[in-house]
């Protein structure tokens, strides 16, 4: 497993070569989320990490709409022969990429794409130019397993950095404080939501949008050993808002993890840190609940629902079966609690107060009052 | 005099049968529905199977089209289960699926032949990525909200693929797709279905002012109306006009079908719209439950003005929702189920299909039963006298 990560100055360039990474990733910052550099920074450091037999990788990871799109092409085009592949994530900028860009392709999947079924598809619909996939960290240790072992082409994951919750092209900070969006590239504030627990989430804005992170840092350097066995070929640490110096004693981590290490770094970092979803993923255990319980059971059977229920003259039902409701009809009535009634219907009417023997669908049929029945209860047939 | 077919779509939400009902009776072009897995709205009533098959007989009876979402971003497991659905769908003679996720794409095609329409929560932003979908099988893509009007017609006749915009509703702050804070602070996956609308609660900022937290909705976004922009819509060819609001009233699904359907239908008889009409539909469209309204980016980036900064109201305004009519003839009156209550003399308005509202005064009102009474209650059925023109599932609203 090769280790990857950005470097915003020659330093950290050297440093990255010092640590045995093979390749570098750059951010000019007309093209990437925060990025730094301008497109001659780039071209200086392409070349550094080039003499140094770094591979660069320059990443294009903003999301574009079309003119914003066709503005960027031609910082793109003066980027690509500093580069030794792309990384995009803007499935537009993929189709430019394969389609114009004479280089191998990195191709962003961390939204989304949790099933390899769309994995494949990418790799597919690249015809050929993907040479890496960048898997999303919400995915569990067992589907990592499965892409890794099943996927045409390398696999990178984060292994250590923040975590993006949220993009939005709108400036969210400046809307609060325009004079100093005036003279600053960047913004940023920590925020505290009132429905959660959970203070001091990062915010940047820059003029690529808002951006907002979760308090707590991604970090796998204690599965990394496990990461390397199940076949993951690259693990991305990123170190953009921390001390430039961390990076080696995450490395080493990562490189000969030892608990008493790990414990070390955890007591001087500046955020705490979380594994995410990489044991399991269960962020749909809840909806369930979400359900609403009312629609169980409507089958064939279910003729309707009960819209008034006057007690001792009435039950109102909203016929909604295609077969209508007969006289002759028993019925079960569920309670929106769960309680269920059953009756057989001794006087059927319609709205104007007639007795019938059938009403039809669409319409509105009166019965005699059950007790214990009321407004919400749903109706099926309960013949034999 | 245009041509009707040159004319958008209107595409209502529908998130259960009798939505569908109400928003095809009131002029939708289409309605988009969810079964009870794969959508976006978990907490929506949705749809049985059953009530899939017997939404899209009544839409096609009425020239409609149901569009069914896919749209979540399925992990394995639930994608194993898509399948037998989306044979399902084919069966009963579904219109389109809507989708986000590439590997339900590639199911869809696998088992179906059923047309492929691509999400806004694809955040699909330019016409680079419209020819990669297309490439991919997608029939129509349904853009991201950042795009313009402007842009949205570049794409379309650079891609050459159906376009779909959003005109009405809410709007998620984020780039659909890319906002995952459900998912790491409630353990809710946003893009399955759970997502907890962080985004609409207050924030304490910290590092803006060196003096104190500013405390601000600043994530929350005002609701798109997009009915001054429908020339543009026109002008540059978009295929579709999509309403937001699976989880809306049926006053909303009503309401907003009959306000942009009235409105293109009156631009293809008359080629323009003239300010009397225009300023008669913001009123319809102000006398339902909304945040502030914006244009969000249909014509200019959206900017610091589009954010509502505001705690959500959760009351529905001014105007509510009395009830539905449950049927209307000159033998029985006009029998309503009853929302909210409402009392002797008030004035209600029920809306007609088509044509203008009907004012009425609530002078006489019966119950079930014909005995006179003087106020109702919720969840009951009432009568009134009879009015000419009004029918079952026409809605009543009443400024109460």
């Amino acid at each position: 497993m090769k280790l990857t990560s950005y470097a915003r100055s020659f330093h950290e360039i050297s440093v990255l070569k010092d640590q045995g990474f093979e390749e570098v990733i750059l951010e000019p910052k007309s093209l990437s989320r925060f990025g730094k550099l301008s497109n001659s920074e780039v071209e200086s450091f392409s070349k550094r990490a080039r003499e140094l037999n770094l591979r660069v990788l320059i990443e294009w990871d903003i999301l574009m709409t079309e003119d914003v799109f066709a503005a960027k092409i031609p910082d793109v085009k003066a980027n690509l022969s500093c580069a030794d592949a792309l990384r995009v994530q803007d499935p537009g900028a993929l189709h430019w990429a394969i389609e114009h860009a004479n280089l191998p392709v990195q191709f962003i999947a961390e939204n989304g794409n949790h099933n390899l079924k769309a994995l494949e598809g990418w790799i597919e619909l690249s015809q050929g130019k993907l040479e890496r996939i960048i898997l999303s960290i919400e995915l569990s240790r067992t589907a990592i397993e499965e892409y890794v072992t099943k996927l045409s082409v390398p696999c990178e994951l984060l292994g250590f950095g923040r975590i993006l919750l949220f993009y939005t092209p709108r400036p969210l900070l400046s809307a609060l404080t325009p004079e100093k969006m005036a003279v600053n590239e960047e913004l940023a504030a920590l925020g505290e939501s009132e429905e959660s627990p959970h203070k001091g989430f990062p915010i940047v804005e820059n003029q690529h949008g808002t951006f907002m992170f979760h308090i707590k840092e991604f970090c796998l350097v204690d599965y990394a050993a496990e990461l390397s066995k199940l076949g993951l070929s690259f693990f991305r640490i990123d170190q953009r808002w921390e001390n430039p110096n961390r990076l080696t004693e995450v490395v080493s981590l990562v490189r000969d993890f030892s608990q008493e290490g790990f414990e070390s770094l955890k007591n001087v970092y500046s955020q705490d840190l979380m594994r995410g979803f990489y044991l399991v993923n269960k962020t749909d255990v809840l909806f369930p609940k979400l359900k609403n319980s009312r629609l169980q059971g409507r089958d064939a059977n279910y003729i309707g629902e009960i819209i008034e229920a006057e007690k001792g003259s009435h039950l109102a039902i909203m016929i909604k079966n295609p077969k209508g409701l007969s006289s002759t009809d028993q019925l079960k009535i569920l309670h929106p609690k769960g309680e269920i009634f059953e009756a057989k219907i001794y006087s059927l009417r319609n709205l104007a107060l007639e007795e019938v023997t059938h009403i039809p669908q669409g319409q509105v049929a009166l019965i005699q009052f059950v007790g214990g029945v009321w407004v919400k209860s749903q109706v099926f047939f309960n013949n034999v | 005099m245009k041509s009707l077919r040159n004319l958008p779509e209107i595409l209502a939400p529908a998130g259960s049968l009798d939505k569908l009902k109400v928003a095809v009776s009131y002029g939708a072009n289409a309605v988009y529905v969810g079964g009870q897995k794969f959508g976006l709205r978990t907490a929506a009533e949705n749809f049985t199977l059953e009530e899939l098959k017997e939404g899209m007989t009544f839409a096609h009876e009425h020239g409609a089209q149901v569009y069914v979402v896919l749209n979540s971003f399925l992990h394995d497991k639930d994608l194993a289960e898509l399948p037998e659905f989306v044979k399902y769908l084919e069966e009963i003679g579904t219109d389109a699926v809507i989708v986000s996720d590439l590997g339900v794409v590639k199911s869809v095609r696998e088992f179906s032949n059923i047309p492929i329409h691509i999400s806004t929560q694809a955040s699909t932003l330019n016409a680079e990525s419209a020819k990669l979908w297309k490439k991919a099988g997608a029939t129509r893509i349904v853009l991201g909200r950042e795009v313009s009007v402007k842009e949205a017609g570049k794409i379309k006749r650079e891609a050459d693929i159906e376009i779909e915009m959003f005109i009405h509703g809410s709007m998620c702050m984020a780039y659909s797709g890319h906002c995952v804070i459900s998912n790491f602070t409630q353990g809710r996956d946003s893009n399955r279905g759970g997502c907890a609308h962080s985004c609409r609660f207050e924030y304490s900022l910290e590092g803006l002012d060196t003096q104190e937290k500013k405390k601000a909705f600043f994530m929350s976004s005002k609701d798109l109306e997009g009915l001054r922009v429908l020339p543009a819509f026109i002008e540059e060819g978009i295929d579709s006009l999509k309403i937001e609001g699976r989880m809306k009233s049926h006053l909303y699904a009503g309401t907003m079908s009959k306000v942009y359907s009235e409105a293109l239908n009156y631009y293809a008889e008359h080629g323009d719209f003239l300010s009397d009409k225009l300023i008669e539909w913001e009123a319809e469209l102000s006398k339902v439950s909304h945040r502030t309204y914006t244009e969000a980016s249909l014509v200019e980036k959206a900017g610091p003005e589009s954010i509502f900064n505001e705690r959500e109201n959760s009351s529905d305004g001014e105007w509510q929702m009395i009830g539905t009519v449950v049927d209307a003839s000159p033998k029985f009156g006009i029998v309503i189920e009853v929302r909210n209550a409402f009392n002797q003399g008030d004035e209600l308005e029920i809306l007609p299909f088509k044509g203008p509202i009907v004012k009425i005064k609530a002078n006489e009102i019966m119950d079930i039963t014909m005995k006179a009474i003087q106020r109702t209650r919720p969840t009951t059925l009432v009568r009134l006298p009879y009015v000419e023109g009004i029918t079952k599932m026409n809605l009543v609203r009443g400024k109460l």
